[in-house]
Order: structure tokens, then sequence, then C-alpha cells
């Protein structure tokens, strides 16, 4: 994959003379990327296949990242087309929570039943988990790094 | 083919799907550039601001939810390939995640109790029904996770997924002004604290910030996920 190549694809492939080599660069790239997201799929799938068969309390796509994880330590290396599809969905990751969100209107009759106490736990917790949390790890990291590691 | 009865692709479900979809991604669309326009501010959360107008749409015209999860099922089983991404940034960052263990694991225990047991207490103390609270202890986990907890515990699965979509939205929404608030600056520290807090919305946003911190918060995401799965249930046997 040449570099100088990849950034005037869009326009190099369907107009110019260039067309006999840009073609089946383009192809190739977007064959690559289709390849990277099923891989993707394949984690994944694989994952919820055995949490399910095998009655697991870890959810399918946590074991999916293990098997991605497993495969880069293996390859010792990100594949670009991995990396740039996994960048991609991880950046717009709230696009794919848009629907959950649509879903909670489904429950604004049982949500109004408890609507204080709800509204408050939700804050509350989510606020004093946050501070827990995140106390916890710099104390402990405080106590196990040296001055001036980590960020 | 028709003759036999056995129809194998629903062309119009799936040009509605289609549809759906596409309402979806304008509305996301308009969101980011909403969010952007405000400086990148995590209050102009994008899955906030898609969600409202499409409930208003959906209210307004008198469509049933039903159909516009049709195209919303796609997106979210597309959720399951995207977070198994997440190992991409984990091995780039893999020296970091695998120096910071032990604060990962005491942030791990700690946060994780506090989210459940917070949350119980409160729904308590405040008078929430029964179900309500039930429903209210897993709130911090992924969905499908939550639900089959809720289930065991005797709340009501899809209302406990409701519950942890606030929940995501509220920590990702107002974690920064939390982690200024309480003077955590460490990057790896906030990634984390909102994985615990606010699973995977929290961790979309976190992504929005850096790279570390989107990291750290997958990470404990996934940790909290299982510890929760894990221990939830036999608490709650202890307890009740």
């Amino acid at each position: 994959m040449t570099s100088d190549r990849s950034g005037e694809l869009g326009y190099e492939v369907f107009v110019t003379a260039d067309a006999v080599h840009g073609l089946p660069q383009a192809m190739r790239i977007a064959g690559q990327l289709l390849l990277a997201f099923l891989v993707l799929v394949a984690c994944d799938t694989a994952g919820r296949l055995l949490s399910h068969w095998f009655g697991l309390p870890v959810p399918g796509t946590v074991i999916g990242i293990l098997f991605l994880l497993g495969g880069l330590v293996w390859f010792r290396r990100v594949p670009e087309a991995v990396g740039r599809v996994a960048d991609f969905l991880l950046a717009h990751l709230n696009f794919l929570y848009i629907p959950a969100g649509v879903g909670v209107m489904t429950y604004a009759a049982l949500l109004a039943d408890d609507l204080w106490p709800i509204l408050v736990a939700l804050f509350a917790s989510t606020f004093l988990a946050m501070l827990a949390a995140g106390f916890a790890f710099i104390a402990v990291a405080r106590f196990t790094e040296k001055r001036g590691q980590g960020e | 083919m028709s003759d036999i009865g056995i129809k194998l692709i629903y062309w119009d479900r799936v040009f509605e799907a289609g549809f759906w979809i596409l309402v979806t991604l304008f509305f996301y669309c308009l969101a980011l550039r909403i969010q952007r326009a405000l400086g990148g501010t995590p209050l102009a959360n994008p899955v906030l601001l898609a969600a409202a107008p499409i409930i208003g749409l959906l209210v307004a015209a008198d469509i049933w939810v039903g159909d516009y999860m049709g195209g919303g099922q796609a997106l979210l089983w597309l959720l399951g390939p995207a977070t198994v991404g997440i190992a991409v940034p984990l091995y780039r960052n893999f020296k970091r995640v695998r120096s910071a263990l032990l604060p990962m694991g005491a942030a791990l225990l700690t946060g994780s109790l506090v989210a459940v047991v917070s949350a119980v207490l409160i729904g308590e103390a405040m008078g929430a029904s029964v179900e309500t609270i039930r429903s209210l202890a897993p709130k911090s986990v992924t969905t499908p996770i939550a639900m089959g907890i809720a289930g065991e515990i005797g709340g009501y699965p899809s209302l406990a997924a409701a519950f942890v979509i606030l929940t995501g939205i509220v920590g990702a929404v107002f974690g920064a002004a939390f982690f200024r608030l309480l003077r955590i600056r460490d990057e790896r520290a906030k990634g984390f604290a909102m994985g615990i807090a606010a699973h995977g919305i929290g961790t979309a946003r976190a992504f929005q910030e850096s790279e570390v911190q989107g990291t750290f918060s997958g990470v404990a995401m996934a940790l909290n996920g299982i510890v929760t799965a894990l221990v939830l249930p036999l608490l709650w046997l202890a307890f009740s």
C-alpha cells in the first residue's frame, strides 16, 4: 500500500488514466477494510457463541475483545486496516447507542412511578462510583509508582 | 418462489430498517455538529441530543417504537464488533495498562461495590419500590449483563436496561465536571472511573476525550461487567 496514492483515491480512480492502477488499488483497500470488519464480527460472534454455549457469566463481546487482543499479540502488530476500522467504530460508538436511548421512552411510565428516587440514585450513585474508583486508582497508583511516572 | 409461500427476505422491513438507520444517522450528524459548535462539551452528549428528537418524532407521528427498533436493532448489533475493537487501543497502550494493574484492581473492587450499594441504599432511603431498586442495582454495567442480573435478583430486565442507558448518559455528560470537582487529573484514573460508573456510553465519551481515557474506560467496563455479574447475585443472596 503506497501512502502517496491513498489520499487521491477518490479522484484518481474514476477520472484519469491512472484508473488502470487506481481501481484495483481502491478495491484492494476496500477489501482489506471489509476483511478487517469481518475479523471484528468473527471475534464478537465467536465470543457470544462461547458465552452462550457454556453459560459463562462473561459477556460474549468481552471474550471477543480477548480473541482480538490475542490475535494482535500473536502477530505483534495491529494490521493497518484493522486499526482503521476499530478506530473509526470507537470514534462513533455514540451513534450505535442512540437506539438504546430511544428505547428508554418505552419505560416512561415505569420511570415516572419512582421519578425522584431514580433521579437522585442515578446522579448520586454515578458520582459516588466515580469518586470511589477514581480515588482508589490514584491512591494505589501513588503508592506503587515512582513519582513522575504515568500522567 | 412466492408460490411456495415462504418469503426469505421481507424487503419492506429491510427498507423500513434502512430508513430508520438513515434517520438515526441524520440526527447523529446533527448532534455532532451541535457538540462541535459548542466546543466539544460533554454536556452536548450525542446519544441524548440524537435520541431526544427521534423520540419526539415517534411520539408526534404516533409511530410504534418497535417499528423504529427494526433499524435500531441493527445498530445495537453493530455495538458488538465495535466494542471488540477496544482490543486495538488496548494493544497499543498495553504497557501502560499492564503497569497499572494494581490501581485498576483497587478501583475495580471499590468502584463496582460503591456503584451497586449506593444505588440500592439511595433507592431504599427514598422509598422506591422493590422492583425499581432491584432493577437499579446493576445500572453501571453494560446492558446485556445488567438485564441478566436484574432478572436474577427479581427486578425487571427491561427497566434495568433503561437505567443502564440513563446512567451512561449521566456519567458521560457530568463525568468531566465530577472529575474537575474531585480534582482527579490522571487520564487513566478518569477513564477507569468513567468505565466503572458509566460503562459503554461513558466509554464512548472517554474516546472523544483521548485514546488513553477511552482505553482505560473500555477495560474498566469489561472488568466491571464480569465482577458485577459474578458478585452482585451472591451479595444479594447474602443481604436479603
